[in-house]
């Protein structure tokens, strides 16, 4: 895209993401305050927001974490202005809380909530079925299939919000997140940003006790008129087909089901549902009654599928419902038009002309000679040298290690395979804290700096206060590097990014908390960096290591905008003795070796000149590209 | 929109390069030409040297983000290894444009170097098993094209040049040109254009003998 699409006040066309889509809608909506912590796939929700900002008048802002955004996007909606925030699935786990009692409270100004699930686990822990969130807290949900529709709903949600005086989820996938296509944009008429006073729209916002029970009974009320209300709702669709069979689907499961349907050849009846919660009970009683067998297509748990036999049962229709149930779809992984094929096909017991198999199984020969290339730490990333050290100082040690989110993640995959646990944000510091309670080892912990203040400072505070013996290390490279570099309230002040107003200190913080040994590192001081850490590790008590660099992207870029040359490193082909240590502990995607002669060799246009493998070479034959090898000056 | 013919395409390379500008530049065109194109795109960590693809469908009636196995008309792979890493998505006798430069990625290098090999994954390699679907393979030395013109980092527009020599893109050469114009820096416009043209012609004389290729 180009964010010309996203800030064009006049109405026209563009080739958009439907994360910048639903940008686009909520602009046009008018939206005033948003705010966000990053996660994959709803990132770019939070970026895209970030660039428009100095276009309009809405107040962004990056939150600690999902709790802290939506809770500011209420406060907003209290004052009466229109507000929004998106979150991965695993997000709302953690702003759960906090949604539940808005449900109960209702809010002011529309207040809009983007939950993104992740079948496939593409970057989660879970594939967490974010739907049931909606009937749980008896919140309304609508579910686009593509950038249009996400444009549009993002624009009704906001009307709904303030008819019925609730938050409305607007509930995706990655399939529909990170699917982009034209949307046709519509005006953007604004009004200009003025506070409010409390007096004029305040209203009280509790819920406990008997006024949380007089809550509930209003929010049933609140879910049948809506109910009512998206019996006419046009994001529900039928398109009229042929005999007595139907599908029902949403949002990307709806779009594999209507390709597959061509490729099968067949023309069943096709309830869109774009509202998924309150469902339209009458409008899918109207649809089902005419068929006999209905094919419910949806990842995940099988929601509508249960929604549909009960509505049957009730009504008394003698219908069959296919789907995970009777075991032509399943419950696990991310679908795809072969697999929505096979299951209709299997379903219906219909002949395939299709051989998808076949296809795979060939593909799956022809590319065994390839090697794998899953995600590594980048060309200079600082966690590449903390985890080189680490793995130093812990010779001879029985250790555990509990990983948590982020870049450092990735320790657990080859090459290193190091990780004993990764649980969710922050959770590393309260597993640690049981397991040295029980075992004999010594127990390290990690957190990233944006998870630090996202999730780990609870976990600290208990540390210290029973006085567990743990060693947490804290890596701190300014940003939340994995979502995209956004900032987060460690980030320096000088970064020329739009940010808040004050750099917390992790280390004040530790010991604010009374956190007694800490230690601070620069990640990229390889060699020394190992005493340190064993004595972190010596220490009895909860102890902080705290490993700092710049992640390598950020900081490249940085350099970049300030003009300084990004100088890569090179291996004196003719003294290198090729113990090959800079790739097999190392890992660098810059560093491969030469098929003549087996040199190591760095690619320069790869290389971001961190030249932490330059002291890790035992023979000191790496140096910036243009400077002499030591060797060299030996030999002079 | 009247009905449009369809040409589905997957793109992919490595973490870097620049495949969702591509993707980019493609949608673009499309837009501008009022082609129907809709994407599906993985980009859920911002890790370089990773594996990275985006399917891209222009034209056509099919509303999925994925195009199924078997059934995409091209693979542009701005690394070789990765054309045949999504294999299964192309047609036989799809077309393949690639680059010639593989990448290695760092498991490879680290197992060879442990097991005191040196038989890396070579381009020759890739292109022998990318034969047993499709002869249609247009090699691209996109780097030296890049640089001859005069910007390494316009090997994606050398590709989108590429790319353009196909008749059956439902997006003309002009259009892909405006699509590529609306994603480059303006000071980088001449470099891209002269990156596009390279590429262009480098597809047109591979690939003019076995499918059927538009002047420019």
């Amino acid at each position: 895209m180009t964010l010309d699409s996203v800030i064009n006040t006049e109405p026209g066309k563009g080739f958009v993401m439907c994360n910048e889509a639903m940008v686009r809608g909520a602009i046009e909506a008018d939206v005033k305050v948003v705010s966000f912590y990053p996660g994959a796939p709803t990132s770019e929700i939070l970026d895209t927001f970030n660039s428009a900002q100095k276009y309009f008048d809405y107040k962004f802002s990056v939150a600690t974490n999902e709790k802290v955004a939506l809770e500011t996007v209420a406060g907003a909606s209290m004052g009466g202005f229109r507000a929004l925030t998106a979150m991965k699935s695993v997000g709302l786990n953690v702003a759960s809380d906090a949604f539940f009692s808005l449900g109960y409270t209702g809010i002011k100004g529309g207040l809009v909530l983007v939950v993104a699930d992740d079948p496939h686990c593409h970057s989660s822990q879970s594939e967490e079925d974010g739907r049931l969130f909606g009937p749980n807290a008896y919140i309304p949900m609508l579910e686009p299939s593509n950038p249009a529709e996400s444009r549009e709903m993002v624009k009704a949600a906001f009307e709904i919000s303030e008819k019925y005086g609730t938050i409305v989820l607007i509930r995706t996938t990655t399939r529909v997140n990170h699917q982009s296509g034209i949307i046709t944009t519509g005006p953007i008429e604004r009004k200009p940003f003025e506070k409010s006073q409390w007096a004029e729209v305040g209203k009280p916002y509790f819920t406990v006790g008997e006024i949380a029970r007089q809550n509930k009974l209003n929010l049933l009320k609140k879910v049948k008129a809506m109910g009512e209300d998206f019996e006419s709702s046009t994001f529900n669709i039928v398109t009229p087909g042929e005999g007595d069979v139907g599908i029902v689907a949403s949002g990307v499961s709806y779009c594999y089901a209507v390709d597959a349907c061509k490729k099968l050849g067949i023309k069943p009846h096709i309830l869109k549902l774009g509202t998924t919660y309150p469902l339209p009970r009458k409008k899918i009683i109207e649809f089902l009654k005419p068929l006999k067998i209905v094919t419910a297509v949806e990842e995940l748990s099988p929601y509508l599928e249960h929604n549909l036999k009960t509505i049957a049962k009730d009504t008394g229709l003698e219908l069959t419902v296919f789907g995970k149930d009777s075991g032509h779809f399943s419950e696990a992984e991310e679908y795809n038009v072969p697999i929505v094929y096979k299951g209709i096909a299997s379903a219906l017991e219909l002949k395939t002309t299709k051989d998808y198999e076949s296809v795979l199984e060939r593909a799956a020969g022809l590319k065994s000679i390839l090697p794998e290339r899953i995600p590594v730490f980048c060309a200079g990333c600082p966690h590449r040298a903390t985890f080189w050290a680490l793995k130093q100082a812990i010779r001879g040690r029985k250790i555990v290690f509990n990983n948590d989110i982020g870049c450092y993640s990735m320790a657990f995959f080859p090459p290193l395979n190091f990780s004993d646990s990764m649980l969710a944000m922050g959770a590393s510091l309260g597993v640690s804290a049981g397991m040295s309670q029980v075992l004999k080892d010594d127990i390290i912990c990690m957190v990233g700096d944006s998870t630090f203040f996202h999730a780990a400072l609870p976990g600290l505070v208990n540390a210290v206060y029973h006085d567990r013996n743990i060693t947490l290390f804290v890596l701190d490279n300014e940003v939340t590097a994995m979502t995209g570099q956004q900032t987060h309230p460690g980030t320096p002040q000088d970064r020329g990014m739009p940010q808040g107003k004050k750099k917390i200190i992790i280390e004040d913080v530790c010991k604010g908390i009374g956190v007694e040994n800490i230690t601070i590192l620069d990640s990229y001081d390889v060699k020394n960096n190992v005493k340190p850490i064993k004595e972190a590790l010596d220490h009895k008590g909860p102890s902080v290591v705290i490993s700092r660099r710049s992640c390598a992207l950020h900081g490249d870029r940085i350099k970049r905008r300030n003009k300084i040359p990004i100088v890569p490193n090179e291996v004196d082909k003719n003294a290198c003795k090729k113990p090959h240590t800079c790739i097999r502990d190392f890992h660098c995607p810059a560093i491969t070796f030469d098929t003549d002669d087996r040199a190591s060799h760095i690619k320069s246009d790869i290389c971001d000149g961190c030249g932490v493998c330059a002291k890790i070479c035992p023979f000191g034959v790496i140096h910036p590209v243009g400077s002499e090898s030591k060797t060299e000056e030996v030999e002079k | 929109m009247s009905e449009q013919k369809s040409f589905d395409i997957v793109l992919t390379g490595v973490g870097g390069q620049g495949i969702v500008m591509l993707s980019n530049a493609l949608g673009n065109a499309c837009a501008n030409a009022d082609i129907r194109v809709l994407t599906g795109e993985l980009h859920g960590l911002s890790q370089r040297s990773g594996t990275v693809y985006i399917h891209l469908r222009m034209g056509g009636e099919s509303i999925s983000p994925l195009i199924p196995y078997g059934e995409a008309d091209a693979i542009l792979a701005m690394e070789p290894m990765e054309s045949l890493r999504y294999i299964e998505f192309l047609k036989d006798e799809g077309i393949i444009i690639l680059n010639k430069r593989v990448i290695n990625p760092p498991l490879e290098i680290a197992e060879l170097s442990k097991e005191k090999r040196t038989d890396f994954v070579t381009f020759e390699n890739i292109v022998e098993k990318l034969k047993v679907v499709t002869p249609n393979i247009a090699p691209i030395d996109a780097l030296a094209l890049a640089m001859e013109a005069g910007n390494p980092r316009t090997e994606n527009a050398v590709f989108i040049g590429a790319m353009s020599a196909l008749a059956n893109l439902p997006p003309s050469v002009e259009d892909m040109k405006i699509g590529l114009e609306t994603v480059v820096p303006k000071k980088a416009l001449e470099q891209n254009i002269k990156a596009f043209e390279l590429g262009y012609k480098t597809a047109y004389d591979g690939l003019c003998d076995l499918v059927q290729c538009r002047e420019l």
